[in-house]
């Protein structure tokens, strides 16, 4: 048994043309995890494997203390999952498919499905193919969260979704984290969205887990130095910075455990230090993920 | 307490599909309503109508209640509630061989009837009817294990191409090596011989044997989805 919402240790699994190497992940009950990657990573892999649809070939995965995908039917009652690629019967309507999860959840949440009917805009009479893509949206995630799951796992929810339906929805997920002990992993490509809402980041890179820590930390941690370098200097090696662009007499280094003391030591080799900048999400991610292929291909 | 996930995934598939089932009863009922008019012709096209709102439903019902699951991605939906593949697998097929039970049922108790009641129709005709009638079920079984495994509307639509060239071939074949179910067609009451309790016990098995490989193959599967 283990505290965490989400255990993931040393999972591996093989495909033709496609590795997940030894995954190690954490979730803390209460937190909200972003699982950060581009197309083709291994985000999906690696949420289909702790919701138990594809089984690992090696590694322990356990979630709300169920050992996966053994104890996936005792792990599910309490798991709300939604992904991108996920749809509704398109010849019945809203309404049908609440009930539908109202027989099965005695967890099922009336008057929290009807708050959300109102704040997503959405009519239950409706049949679901006439809904557009974000309204769509909307309805999975309100079958999911009228649940009351302990964990919510989603998929790349706001793919494709405008920014006012994007808005919607993380302003529900971050309603939904009043409740104690609620956890969410939430995969995106979209740095944004993770940005805004995720305590912890994990960046996964080419069926790797490339690094994983507080948001904060992150953001902290990560700078961009512009210096200037006059001919005849040589740029010194400094540990925390992962790497430096230069173009003529401009430079760019980026740092990825930054200390207070680095542009001193830019200064004292002969550059100047220009500007030293916060980094986006965005922005760290990408450096990462190039930083971290470096590294694989050295 | 916990809800029967199965029982609600088997009424989720039944509310569904209801409607190709009333309507095959309903088309078969209407193939088998043109026997009353007599005559060679309404009798010839009542039973090949009969005999195709069969293969109707055996080829539709496999394709929209198991292939449409995944080419429609609601099988997402349905794996994020507490249901492993395996459990999926066993509801899906109690759902659809029990749908297509009720048409087959009805329209075969219909049959019966009708060759009873009709003095036109010989009741020596039951037996091998029995057998015929079963062909569009083994098909049936062997569609819809094709599509439950295979997970894929090529396979699935493969093997309605070969169930469906198969059952004149079959029956064919039948009739050519056991002389008696031919001889027999006209008499005036059932002739249950050795032979035909053969056939049915053979197709009962390769109903049984396709279930059952269906069952297993499904319950080992390691990615779902």
């Amino acid at each position: 048994m283990t505290d965490c919402a989400i255990e993931l240790n040393g999972v591996c699994k093989s495909y033709p043309f496609f590795d997940l190497h030894n995954i190690d992940l954490q979730l803390q009950p209460g937190t909200i995890m972003g699982l950060i990657g581009p197309n083709g990573a291994g985000k999906s892999t690696t949420i289909r494997i702790l919701m138990g649809l594809v089984h690992q070939d090696s590694g322990e995965v356990n979630v709300l203390g169920h050992s996966m995908p053994k104890g996936q039917i005792d792990a599910k009652w309490d798991i709300g999952f939604a992904s991108e690629d996920m749809r509704l019967y398109d010849s019945m309507t809203l309404g049908w498919h609440i009930h539908f999860m109202k027989s099965i959840y005695a967890s099922w949440d009336d008057a929290y499905s009807q708050l959300l009917l109102k704040r997503f805009g959405l009519n239950a009479e409706q049949k679901v193919k006439g809904l557009s893509h974000g309204q769509r949206v909307k309805a999975s995630l309100l079958l999911v969260f009228a649940r009351r799951p302990k964990l919510l796992v989603l998929d790349e929810p706001t793919t494709g979704l405008d920014p006012v339906a994007r808005h919607e929805i993380l302003r529900e997920l971050t309603a939904v984290m009043v409740e104690d002990g609620r956890s969410i992993l939430f995969s995106s490509h979209n740095t944004q969205d993770v940005e805004q809402i995720s305590d912890q980041i994990t960046f996964i890179d080419r069926g790797r887990i490339i690094d994983s820590m507080d948001k904060e930390i992150y953001l902290d941690r990560w700078r961009r130095l512009r210096l200037e370098v006059p001919d005849g200097v040589a740029l010194p090696t400094l540990p925390g910075v992962i790497g430096v662009q230069k173009a003529g007499r401009l430079a760019v280094a980026i740092a990825n455990a930054f200390e207070p003391h680095l542009p001193n030591a830019y200064e004292t080799s002969g550059a100047r230090v220009r500007a030293v900048e916060n980094m986006t999400l965005e922005e760290i991610f990408v450096a990462n993920v190039e930083h971290s292929r470096e590294e694989v291909k050295a | 307490m916990k809800a029967n996930v199965m029982l609600e995934l088997i009424l989720k598939d039944w509310r569904l599909q209801r409607r190709m089932i009333v309507l095959t009863i309903v088309a078969g009922t209407a193939a088998l309503a043109m026997l009353l008019i007599g005559g060679q012709t309404p009798l010839v096209v009542g039973i090949v109508f009969y005999f195709v709102s069969m293969v109707f439903c055996a080829c539709l019902l496999p394709m929209q209640n198991i292939v449409n699951e995944r080419k429609k991605q609601t099988l997402s939906f349905v794996m994020s509630l507490p249901v492993s593949a395996a459990r999926y697998g066993a509801a899906k097929l109690v759902s659809t061989v029990g749908m297509f039970l009720i048409p087959w049922l009805a329209l075969l108790c219909a049959a019966l009837y009708m060759i009873l009641i009709r003095h036109s129709l010989p009741n020596g005709a039951i037996p091998a009817g029995l057998i015929i009638m079963n062909f569009p079920l083994i098909g049936f079984c062997l569609i819809t294990g094709t599509a439950l495994v295979a997970e894929s509307e090529g396979w699935g639509t493969a093997a309605m191409a070969v169930v469906n060239s198969s059952y004149w071939l079959v029956w064919y074949l039948l009739v050519s090596h056991v002389p008696s179910l031919h001889e027999t067609w006209s008499a005036p009451v059932a002739v249950w011989s050795p032979p035909v309790f053969k056939i049915l016990g053979v197709e009962f098995a390769i109903i049984v044997l396709t279930l059952g490989v269906t069952l297993y193959l499904q319950s080992r599967k390691r990615d779902f989805i």
